[in-house]
């Protein structure tokens, strides 16, 4: 249990946002645990994922960050967005209100994060294509309207979950290489570690800051 | 006198014509930037002047950098050549003792050149440079002159004599000043740039490194390079040698002696640092203390850059020697506490912490800007108040250490958690770190037969994830008392300062117990197992700081429910 993986080079801060019950929680323990938690219950404040996934070649450490959708949080889920370099807002397709609300949703995101932050929009809940409330193309619209990545997925079968948390990495690690997100700028989400091959305990230095002030 | 009589006068002293009536009138507007226009003319005559009065004290001022290092030899009038390198480069390291008997001040530059001044002089090749330099302040001092000079000016009639002689009066008084400091920065320069005394200093350090015989290779050439500087100096002896000469003169002496210029260098730097300090002191007796209670008081300091050759050298032993001792090494830095409270995502907790933190804190100044100054102050009180009432208890050696409650340890550990928090009107989740706790114990208790270096990575891991859940329960506290909405300042400060005197001693109680099993353990190696014992009491003291941090940046989620 001791033994982490440290042969990554990056480490990218991920936040998931959006409507109490649209499934965020479930999302992300598909994503880390590839298995579908049915009575998910409500996540307080945060909790926390991460994966090591891999991009054009580099190990990239996610840290997701998983808030709670209950309004009686949103004071304390607010303070969470802050350097995240992948923003990823659901709403459940079979609830409108969950999409109707996504405008505010993306009002947060826009003012609590960096122009850089690579925001993904995901319908979830696409196994219950039955109780469909919200259409795939107006969703998809509003994503282009907006600059969005978009598409729906599901938490139960996994379909499109893992392309969600892969395509916003890639997204990001485009734009570290393209140049339009700065590495050294503080809330910039991203983390760089020069990777050390043959010394996998080499101190990760980032990690090291424990100081109040 | 009429006043068109000194006006005349004043101009045609100054040869310069103004429209007098137009001065005079922007200046009873008194129109500032005008006044100080005038005057710059007048100053920058005055200024021509105290530099050529200057000249006389320059001379003084020369002698006085050189006695700053000869106070030890005063009474000893005649001093030859070589003796007197000998003094100043003993002066140059032993500079403390003189600053000590001239603390008072400038004291330390009035001595100077009383008897010895012109004694002095025929070792005195830098002296021409010196003038220069001292004509080069007198300029820079020039410069400066005119600013205090407009405020005393005066109205009326008589206004161009009383405004020279005032200014006179003024520069005068500049001047001394001025003098003084070039004085001080003469001293400085003389003794940090001035040619020789590098040399020396370049001597001194290739004298050190002589005694080494790794380094003697370099050091005839160092040797030589001194005595051509000072034989081109003495050719301009008594004339104004001109920079050039003395330029050339060092740059040959730096490119002889290359790298031997850095250690002088730094010894340079060294002396202005604490000539600096010394002419600090003069403006602020109370720094003396300041630094002796920092324990920057000179006696028998060892000098900066000896400390740093020498730890270089030591570094350079040691390297030899490790080679060896990696592999050792290797085991504990595998066993790296930064890392596995990395594992344990702990990290990460005390950010979403921090955030949680500083976000509340701002959500407070936003709220004391919306304020009036009552209201405002009114609620800085508050805040205050909670900081006050917001502390945790100093960190006693636990004299009520129940003697080993009945029933199993976690179940005790559980309770006093439960017991520190009851007053909190929210419901935590103390299962995560009870259940490590009694995994730890579990392991304790059924391993046998393991060597002391897994008892040492188990001890490390252990506090690494008891401390990384502590996080996570200081964070899901916070989280929860601010999303709370009963609230309670007094019994969240209880039960915070509370809980964190539980946790602190929860981790202290781990760290004994394996310090405990690896003394159990009848190893063949004695001084590994000490160490290790040290460093999981060092990883404990790690895990209560990050402890402490905790407690600390949940202050702004309990002061935002008090106001």
């Amino acid at each position: 249990m001791t033994s982490g993986p440290y042969n990554y080079s990056y480490i990218f801060k991920y936040i998931i946002i959006g409507d109490m019950g649209v499934g965020k929680s479930c999302l992300l323990h598909q994503f880390t645990d590839k298995k579908f938690m049915a009575d998910c219950p409500h996540t307080i404040g945060v909790e926390f994922g991460t994966r090591i996934i891999e991009v054009a070649g580099q190990k990239i450490k996610l840290q997701i960050w998983d808030t709670a959708g209950q309004e009686r949080f949103r004071a304390v889920t607010r303070s969470y967005y802050r350097g995240a370099a992948g923003a990823l807002m659901v709403y459940d397709i079979t609830r409108r209100s969950t999409y109707n609300h996504l405008s505010s949703w993306l009002t947060d995101t826009r003012n609590l994060t960096n122009p850089s932050t690579v925001i993904f929009l995901i319908g979830n809940k696409s196994d219950l294509d039955g109780q469909r409330d919200v259409t795939y193309e107006e969703a998809k619209q509003f994503a282009d309207e907006n600059g969005l990545m978009f598409v729906e997925a599901s938490a139960k079968t996994g379909q499109n979950v893992e392309e969600a948390f892969l395509e916003t990495a890639k997204k990001i690690y485009q734009s570290i290489q393209d140049g339009r997100l700065d590495l050294n700028a503080a809330e910039s989400g991203v983390q760089h570690k020069p990777a050390s091959p043959g010394r996998p305990l080499a101190a990760p230095p980032a990690a090291r800051d424990h100081c109040a002030c | 006198m009429p006043s068109s009589d000194s006006e005349d006068f004043e101009s045609a002293d100054e040869g310069q014509s103004y429209e007098k009536k137009d001065r005079k009138k922007r200046l009873s507007s008194s129109n500032y930037s005008d006044n100080a226009l005038e005057s710059d003319q007048n100053v920058a005559k005055s200024a021509a002047q105290s530099s050529n009065v200057g000249k006389p004290a320059d001379k003084q001022q020369d002698a006085d950098g050189w006695d700053d290092f000869d106070i030890d030899d005063n009474d000893t009038n005649i001093a030859t050549a070589s003796d007197r390198n000998d003094n100043k480069s003993k002066s140059s390291v032993s500079t403390k003792p003189a600053v000590k008997e001239s603390n008072t001040g400038w004291d330390d530059f009035d001595d100077w050149g009383q008897d010895d001044g012109y004694s002095n002089a025929p070792r005195e090749p830098a002296k021409p440079k010196l003038a220069e330099l001292d004509a080069e302040l007198n300029a820079i001092k020039d410069k400066m002159a005119p600013t205090p000079a407009p405020a005393p000016a005066p109205t009326g009639g008589g206004w161009g004599w009383s405004m020279h002689s005032l200014l006179n009066t003024a520069t005068a008084g500049i001047t001394t000043l001025t003098s003084q400091v070039s004085q001080g920065i003469t001293t400085v320069l003389e003794t940090g740039i001035g040619a020789p005394e590098p040399e020396e200093l370049a001597r001194k350090a290739s004298q050190i490194k002589e005694s080494k015989p790794s380094s003697s290779s370099n050091t005839p050439s160092v040797e030589q390079v001194p005595e051509s500087a000072s034989a081109q100096s003495k050719d301009g002896d008594g004339a104004y040698l001109p920079f050039g000469n003395l330029i050339s003169g060092v740059t040959k002496f730096v490119e002889t002696t290359g790298p031997k210029v850095i250690s002088g260098g730094l010894d340079t730097l060294e002396t202005i640092g604490k000539k600096t300090m010394e002419i600090l002191q003069d403006g602020d007796p109370g720094l003396v203390k300041k630094r002796a209670m920092l324990g920057l008081s000179s006696e028998d300091k060892p000098v900066l850059s000896q400390v740093l050759r020498e730890a270089r050298e030591k570094a350079e032993q040691e390297e030899d020697k490790t080679e060896g001792v990696v592999e050792e090494k290797r085991v504990v830095e595998v066993v790296n506490y930064e890392n596995l409270f990395n594992d344990f995502d702990g990290p990460v907790y005390l950010e979403a912490l921090k955030l949680l933190s500083s976000q509340t804190s701002m959500r407070i100044e936003e709220q004391k800007r919306t304020l009036d100054a009552a209201n405002r102050q009114a609620m800085e009180e508050t805040l205050e108040m909670v900081v006050e009432i917001y502390e945790l208890p100093e960190k006693e050696e636990d004299e009520d250490d129940e003697p080993s409650p009945e029933g199993p340890k976690p179940d005790a550990f559980h309770e006093r958690l439960q017991a520190a928090t009851q007053d909190l009107s929210i419901k935590l989740q103390f299962q995560p770190v009870v259940k490590q706790y009694k995994e730890v114990l579990d392991w304790l208790s059924n391993t046998e037969d393991v060597t002391v270096d897994v008892i040492y990575k188990q001890a490390v891991s252990s506090l690494a994830q008891a401390t990384s859940l502590s996080m996570h329960l200081y964070h899901k506290t916070s989280e929860l008392i601010l999303a709370s909405k009963i609230r309670s300042t007094v019994d969240e400060s209880t039960a915070l300062s509370q809980l964190t005197v539980v946790l602190r001693k929860h981790i202290s109680d781990l760290a004994a117990q394996f310090a405990e099993k690896l003394n159990s353990i009848s190893a063949d190696n004695k001084q590994q197992v000490n160490e290790y014992i040290t460093n999981i009491f060092l990883e404990a003291g790690n895990s209560s700081t990050y402890l402490e941090t905790a407690f600390q940046l949940a202050l702004p989620i309990i002061q935002i429910g008090a106001i």
